[in-house]
């Protein structure tokens, strides 16, 4: 009889031990599933072409790099990109954009954007501290007058819970999986870009190779769409190829706006999660 | 005819060589190879009507310099970034800035930290109860042996 019974509680002991595993296990595979593409000190090097009557001509470079920033509160990871004209252009429209963002190393959920846009004397900057709780956002929008005194506006945008900067859209993107997505099939992301809130689509359109020169890449094909708004020209002519692998870093893109089209094509990619 | 082509051949030449000149160089190739072909056309045109080739030979000139150049910035001038220490320090600047204002910001805790707190929860209680029973079965043990 104390025999059977010690048997029993030998069975209940194992079953929670079990059950304790599998919570771990869970709770490992969750908190992993949110961002298993990003890391947190990634290189991305592209090269920006404008296509001139024809001739694509190397304008500018891209980088998309990622590291992490320590508080006291919290350790964040740091997505920053800048665009930076080859130097032959500088005399003529010299570019040195900056765009950041601070936000989850796990949900890539957005605290802090910044952007600065200095394009051949335009200068522009903004910035949004996201309060989640309260679902707004704090902007601080800064432009240059034409006598180069800077005007400042501060505003609140209200947001969805959602919702979130240019910047980490590129990157959440590529927390999705695309492997269980049929082609044709879509994915929206609610941004904020210029104190208005977009909706833009990514529609799957299946896998493709692409030689670059890291490689050839299988790739995951999307077409790029912004609902309730034109700066996107044409339909499936926004294009954009992403690694069919575990980072899914863009490899290729494809672009046509109102004042032409250009391609997005990566030069090195350095310090990669998987 | 003989003089449009002339005249059209000796814009494309000078179009061909300003662009040459310019970062734009690759748009160059265009207006170079118009006006060779309208040279060609012309030198035609001439000598089946028997007039001068002076002009023309000013269009091949030109646009000879301006594929030359061309060619030469396509294949020798390699494509690098400009000075970037303005950028470099604002990034670093925008950096430190942004420290400040996370510092003052609420960030969701449970966010940042729900891994670690997750795991260290389920550490020290299923690790605590685990304890408790191995303690019971071995004194249970012990009182049937």
């Amino acid at each position: 009889m104390l025999i059977k019974s010690l048997i029993e509680y030998i069975n209940i002991f194992n079953m929670k031990k079990i059950v304790f595993l599998l919570t771990l296990g869970i709770c490992f595979t969750t908190a992993k599933a949110q961002n298993t593409a990003v890391g947190n000190s990634e290189k991305l090097v592209y090269t920006a072409t404008y296509n001139m009557s024809g001739i694509l001509n190397d304008l500018a470079q891209v980088t998309m790099e990622t590291s992490k920033v320590r508080t006291s509160k919290a350790t964040l990871l740091r997505l920053k990109c800048t665009a930076t004209t080859y130097s032959k252009w500088d005399s003529f429209f010299k570019i040195r954009d900056l765009y950041e963002s601070y936000v989850s190393p796990t949900s890539l959920k957005p605290y802090l954007y910044k952007r600065e846009i200095n394009e051949g004397g335009y200068y522009k900057y903004m910035k949004y501290t996201f309060k989640h709780s309260s679902g707004y956002v704090k902007s601080l929008k800064k432009k240059k007058r034409s006598d180069g005194t800077i005007w400042e506006e501060n505003k609140k945008v209200l947001i969805n819970h959602n919702t979130n900067d240019l910047v980490t859209t590129l990157y959440k993107l590529r927390t999705i999986d695309f492997s269980n997505m049929s082609s044709g099939q879509s994915k929206s992301f609610k941004v904020i870009f210029d104190n208005e809130e977009h909706t833009v689509n990514f529609k799957y359109l299946g896998t493709e190779t692409i030689a670059s020169a890291i490689g050839t890449k299988n790739c995951y094909k999307l077409a790029i769409s912004i609902s309730d708004n034109n700066v996107l020209k044409g339909a499936n002519e926004n294009l954009l190829w992403l690694s069919a692998d575990a980072n899914k870093i863009p490899i290729y893109a494809k672009f046509k706006i109102a004042v032409g089209n250009g391609e997005l094509k990566i030069k090195s990619a350095s310090g990669l999660k998987n | 005819m003989r003089k449009i082509s002339i005249i059209i051949g000796l814009i494309s030449a000078i179009l061909a060589v300003i662009l040459s000149v310019l970062p734009l160089s690759n748009l160059a190739y265009i207006p170079a190879i118009i006006a060779l072909i309208l040279g060609v056309l012309s030198i035609y045109l001439s000598n089946k009507e028997g007039k001068s080739k002076k002009t023309i030979q000013i269009v091949f000139l030109l646009s000879i310099i301006a594929l030359s150049l061309a060619i030469y910035k396509s294949i020798f001038t390699t494509v690098e970034v400009g000075n970037t220490e303005e950028l470099e320090k604002r990034e670093q600047q925008s950096e430190q800035e942004a420290i400040e204002e996370l510092e003052e910001l609420d960030i969701d805790e449970e966010d940042l930290e729900d891994i670690n707190n997750e795991l260290e929860s389920l550490d020290n209680e299923d690790l605590n109860a685990i304890e408790n029973e191995l303690e019971e079965i071995d004194t249970e043990d012990l009182e049937i042996e």
